[in-house]
């Protein structure tokens, strides 16, 4: 490894060094370190994503290590992006569970899932994508569920439970794709290009979007995703909630066949995806506490993503995935501050709410696209491969129900904030979530061009400025409509639909029962015994059906 | 250094050596003090790993089978051993299983009182587990049928007692119940043999797989060995034995009875259907193989999911994990490249499956140590009080699960490749949905152990270094996911030349 | 008939009695007479075999002999461990006994 380039070095770093750290957490002087440990931790990251030459380098790590790195555009964006988050959540997590005497249980989770979250932008080849995205999606657990209450726990299990039935889908995605190639473990790209020759082709497709989607929190399933993001702390819930997702949507980056056109395929991506961008709004509106409410706002969020992505994969249009990440890094930012806003709201009293509020809503603007924030840019930037028909339009009325959920989301927060008391919000939480804020809205105006190739300019034209502003004024508008004459409505319990898979786990419990008790009628003696004459008698049957009818088997 | 030592022993010398060397871990048992004893045992333990080692380096360097006639007798009259690639492979993982069972099972402060006096195993324990090792080679390595059965029972007799070591009712009826359908199959396996020897007048398996065809003699002898073996394997349906027998002993014998015991019929059954056998009758009988394999990993694997106590649920997860093994034949046995694939495939599944069933196993009887008992529902917070080994049992279930980077992983790649390019989209659907229920049962248990105790556990101390043993070997099997993605050409080494186009 | 085929159909005779014995039997000592039944019959078809010479070709093959000794030395080890082990049990259920009655387990 003695010609390694400072590239190369950092890429290693990025993922090498959370996993070092993580193991070095065994030592508990090590754990009790924790400002330490989730302060260094994204710095190689960062880095990375900032100073790698994008899509020029490849690193392959040596054998026995199935390794290789590559950084292209989406990669880059989403790594940098999430490296801010995770710095800035984890400066909060280190003030927010100073008193948690389970913080160091904490700090590994922490580590590991920020470990396979930076590997999963950054592994170039099929193995390795599947060990990083294993690696994020169990981790994760241990983040969700660090509260240990009941809820936690029924989140916990859900989550598993998905995440599993996800590893097995996309195993079997990636075993039939990978099999196009003779290297055993392909590079994704060379895999991916082998896709339209292979006579399993549609198989692979639907698995590879249940599989990722699943992860996105695409409708049906997202049914872990408000459940997990709501009982999560509220670093883990920023991180959680803006990160961990997106490696459902550089799943779909790296691995669907952009730049040849797949109708169908895309036309039902573009269904489903729009049809969660409402679904997610209407169901956050009733929520009670604001973390559900922004959990929703995710999964909505996730809608218009996939929306965007079954656009391009219907039109085959190579130039959507880094619009998609671009779209998907400023949804991170700005939902990572906001959760961390619940956290600050809750530490400040009623009477100095107003400029954490302020706040509140202009993330939230942003997040719908508000002209002139950042958010503005990525809805602009999603824009041209939406063309001008149908999904255009409900993409864009799916911006006015977003501003409906942040509305209702700033107006929740009032709920959880202190009674009483004078003192500011402790600055452990003040300041990396100010700094976070201020990143997520003026991010993206730095990003808009390298990333887009549009010049800042075409903004700031009037046709522009109308289109951005429409939905969020109609959204405003109903919110304030809705404001003056709330309706009744019940909340929804969070997972929703989950209680329409009651019967699934009915069945799966007979299905137990049922094996347990033939597995005890073929425990008796008697039993096994005969089985073992019968079994004799049924080999040797199949031999001699084998050998001695008239067709003999060479 | 296993290569010098491979260069510097003659070839018959490590082959009768593997056999011979753990049988001298009896005497000091017999004539030492305990304490003495039991490190000497190690001592041969770790004496006869380093033989296994030089053993495959041998073979490996070669490039051929290890063969030797003992005292020069030539079949019919002698009796040869021999070991080729995946022999030598057997060895080296029975060994390492083996002597970290020694490790786990060494005297140390602090064990579980009352069960064994001073927390010491008896002598009965190292005495059997020499006994095993010593059984388990011979398996491994001898050439002809009769010897095989000879090993095969020795097998039994060593690991029937380590069942009901404690001496507890439940645990002698379990030994006895195993003890007897394993001679059911044993005598159903000597029947086999004695109808070969009567067609063939050898028994020999290289002279008898040059003479055999399918003639009706022959198709009765191999039914009949292979049901022998499918019970001595407790393959589903015929798995009554197992879980009482393997969930009733000691930790350090659970380990080893799950980890390697159970491995020897199911080498016997890979030399019968892959070496022995006509490939014509191979395949015929392959998916009546695989059907049951299938069988035991969905209804395995179920059951494991309601079982209330731990070690339980371990057993009922061998008698799963076993299906894989089977799951492998019609994939193997057919004229194909893949069939390589799916043949290294299903050797890597059972060495990473010996090496996790046997870091679970002990980490589970630690688990047992600290809280007094194995109740699963009384497993929230155990992760705290023993580390460690929920660590182990972690990575253990990793590899049970088919997850990256542990072993179990690669096996499921490989076996699910051939599956699906063979055509075998039920095998495949099988891999995963087995897949998905070992991660049922796996998390369930280390969610609960990762769970904050609704009070303070009373808990017993345990050795930390038994815990470290379980961790090693639950790392061993995750090593093996760094195995190339490709057919091992030294499994291959000294195979029938049936498969002489099929080796890469 | 000659005495090898007598032999033989006497030989699988034995055997299939050792078999359904071992299908029917109710209790472990049962079973273990079942197998010796077994093992006896199998023993004595391989004497059949060595009767017909099959392996050397002449008139009565030594090898199967030492073998059928050998085996015989096994099953009776095995019926010894069984045996052992039988009596441990009742011991064990006598004394599970003593204190409160113990419902008939099957071993």
């Amino acid at each position: 490894m003695g010609n390694m380039s400072t590239s190369d070095l950092l890429l290693l770093a990025a993922v090498a060094l959370p996993l070092l750290l993580a193991l070095a957490a065994i030592k508990p002087w090590v754990r009790r370190r924790a400002d330490v440990l989730l302060l260094l931790a994204p710095l190689p990251g960062l880095v990375a994503a900032l100073a790698v030459p994008v899509g020029q380098s490849l690193l392959v790590v040596p054998p026995p290590f199935r390794l290789t790195f590559a950084l292209d555009m989406p990669g880059a964006v989403l790594l940098g992006g999430a490296a801010l988050l995770w710095l800035a959540a984890g400066l909060y997590a280190v003030f927010y569970l100073k008193d948690d005497p389970a913080r160091g249980t904490f700090c590994v989770w922490w580590l590991l899932t920020l470990a396979g979250s930076f590997a999963v932008f950054l592994v170039a080849d099929v193995a390795s994508f599947y060990l990083a995205y294993a690696l994020v999606s169990f981790s994760a657990y241990g983040l969700a569920t660090h509260d240990d209450t009941p809820e936690a726990r029924r989140a916990g299990r859900v989550y598993l439970a998905l995440t599993v039935l996800g590893e097995a889908l996309l195993i079997a995605a990636f075993v039939m794709l990978a099999s196009s190639v003779t290297d055993a473990n392909p590079l994704i790209r060379d895999a991916v290009a082998g896709l339209s020759a292979s006579p399993w082709k549609e198989a692979i497709l639907l698995l590879l979007l249940v599989g990722f989607t699943m992860k996105m929190g695409l409708f049906p399933l997202h049914v872990w995703m408000p459940l997990a993001h709501a009982v999560a702390p509220v670093p883990g819930s920023a991180v959680l909630s803006g990160i961990v997702v997106k490696a459902g949507v550089i799943g779909l980056i790296r691995f669907l066949p952009w730049g040849e056109g797949w109708p169908d395929w895309g036309a039902g991506l573009l269904a489903v995806g729009l049809f969660t961008a409402f679904y997610g709004v209407a169901i956050g509106l009733t929520q009670r506490h604001p973390k559900r409410a922004l959990a929703y706002s995710t999964v909505s969020q996730m809608g218009v993503v996939a929306a965007v992505l079954g656009m391009g994969l219907k039109a085959g249009d190579g130039a959507v995935p880094a619009l998609a990440a671009f779209y998907a890094v400023n949804h991170m930012l700005l939902k990572g501050a906001m959760f961390l806003t619940v956290g600050v709201v809750a530490s400040t009293p009623r009477g100095r709410l107003l400029p954490v509020l302020a706040v509140a809503a202009l993330l939230g603007l942003s997040l719908a696209g508000l002209p002139f924030t950042g958010g503005a840019l990525a809805k602009y930037a999603v824009k041209a491969p939406m063309g001008d028909g149908l999904a255009a339009f409900l993409l864009a009325l799916s911006a006015g129900g977003t501003t409906l959920l942040m509305a209702r989301y700033v107006l929740l927060l009032l709920d959880v904030a202190q009674e009483g008391g004078e003192a500011l919000a402790p600055r452990g939480l003040l300041v990396p979530w100010a700094a976070l804020s201020l990143v997520a809205v003026l991010l993206p105006f730095g990003l808009f061009t390298p990333v887009t190739g549009l010049s800042l300019g075409t903004l700031f034209s009037l046709d522009t400025l109308i289109k951005g502003l429409w939905p969020v004024a109609l959204g405003l508008a109903v919110g304030a409509l809705i404001y003056q004459k709330p309706p009744r409505f019940s909340e929804v319990p969070p997972g929703d639909i989950l209680a329409a898979a009651a019967p699934l786990g009915a069945l799966y419990a007979r299905v137990r029962d049922s094996a347990v008790l033939l597995d005890m009628v073929l425990r008796r003696w008697s039993t096994a015994a005969l089985a073992v004459v019968m079994l004799a008698f049924v080999l040797a049957y199949v031999m001699a059906g084998a050998a001695f009818s008239p067709p003999i088997t060479p | 250094m296993s290569g010098i030592l491979g260069s510097a022993l003659a070839g018959d010398m490590l082959l009768v050596g593997a056999v011979i060397l753990p049988l001298f871990a009896l005497p000091p048992l017999l004539l030492a003090p305990p304490r003495l004893a039991e490190r000497l045992s190690v001592l041969v333990l770790l004496a006869s790993l380093l033989v296994a080692l030089a053993l495959a380096a041998r073979v490996g360097a070669d490039g051929a089978a290890l063969a030797t006639f003992i005292g020069g007798w030539r079949p019919p009259l002698g009796v040869g051993l021999r070991a080729d690639g995946f022999s030598a492979f057997m060895l080296v993982m029975t060994a390492v299983v083996l002597f970290a069972t020694g490790l786990f099972a060494m005297t140390t402060p602090g064990a579980a009182p009352g069960r064994v006096a001073r927390g010491r195993m008896p002598p009965a324990f190292w005495m059997l587990l020499a006994s095993v090792f010593s059984a388990l080679n011979l398996v491994f390595l001898a050439e002809d049928l009769f010897t095989l059965y000879v090993a095969l029972e020795l097998l039994t007799f060593a690991a029937v007692p380590l069942v009901c070591l404690d001496g507890k009712l439940a645990q002698v009826e379990a030994a006895l119940r195993y003890l007897l359908f394993a001679l059911f199959g044993s005598v159903l396996y000597l029947l086999g043999a004695v109808i070969i020897y009567g067609l063939y007048g050898t028994l020999d398996i290289i002279l008898v797989a040059r003479a055999a065809s399918a003639s009706p003699g022959f198709v009765l002898a191999l039914a009949a060995m292979s049901v022998g073996m499918m019970a001595k394997a407790a393959l589903f349906p015929l798995h009554l034995w197992l879980p009482p027998a393997h969930s009733g002993a000691p930790p350090a014998a659970s380990a080893m009875l799950s980890a390697v015991v159970i491995k020897a019929p199911i080498f016997l059954l890979v030399r019968f259907w892959l070496d022995l056998a006509p490939t014509g009758l191979a395949v015929a009988v392959a998916p009546v193989l695989a059907g049951l394999g299938a069988a035991a990993i969905l209804v395995g694997s179920l059951v494991a999911l309601a079982q209330p106590r731990l070690k339980l649920l371990i057993a009922y997860s061998t008698a799963a994990q076993i299906g894989y093994l089977f799951l492998m034949f019609p994939l193997a046995v057919v004229a194909s490249p893949w069939s390589a694939l799916a043949w290294t495939g299903g050797a890597l599944h059972l060495a990473s499956h010996a090496f996790s069933k046997a870091a679970m196993f002990m980490a589970a009887g630690l688990m047992a140590e600290a809280l007094g008992h194995d109740r699963i529902s009384g497993l929230s917070g155990v992760g705290r009080a023993v580390p460690v080994a929920l660590v182990a049992f972690g990575l253990g279930g990793l590899s049970l699960m088919g997850l990256p980077p542990a072993g179990g992983f690669i096996a499921k790649v490989m076996l699910l490749s051939a599956a699906i390019h063979l055509d075998a989209w039920w095998i495949a659907a099988v891999i995963l949905a087995g897949g998905l229920l070992a991660g049922g049962y796996v998390l369930k248990v280390v969610g609960l152990a990762l769970q904050r105790p609704a009070e303070p556990l009373a808990v017993r101390p345990v050795a930390r270094w038994r815990e470290w043993v379980a961790l090693a070997l639950a790392l061993v099997a995750v090593g093996f996911g760094f195995v190339p993605l490709e057919p091992s050409s030294f499994l291959f080494i000294g195979r029938p030349a049936s498969w002489a186009g099929l080796v890469p | 008939m000659s005495t090898p085929t007598v032999m033989g159909l006497l030989g699988a005779a034995l055997s299939a009695i050792g078999i359904y014995g071992l299908m029917v039997g109710r209790d472990a000592l049962a079973r273990l007479l079942a197998f010796n039944l077994l093992g006896g019959g199998v023993f004595l078809v391989f004497g059949v075999v060595a009767r017909r010479g099959a392996g050397a070709g002449f008139g009565a093959d030594p090898v199967p002999q030492a073998l059928v000794i050998t085996g015989i030395v096994v099953a009776f080890s095995a019926t010894a461990l069984a045996v052992a082990l039988l009596r441990r049990l009742a011991e064990l259920r006598e004394k599970a006994r003593a204190p409160r009655p113990a419902p008939e387990g099957e071993a």
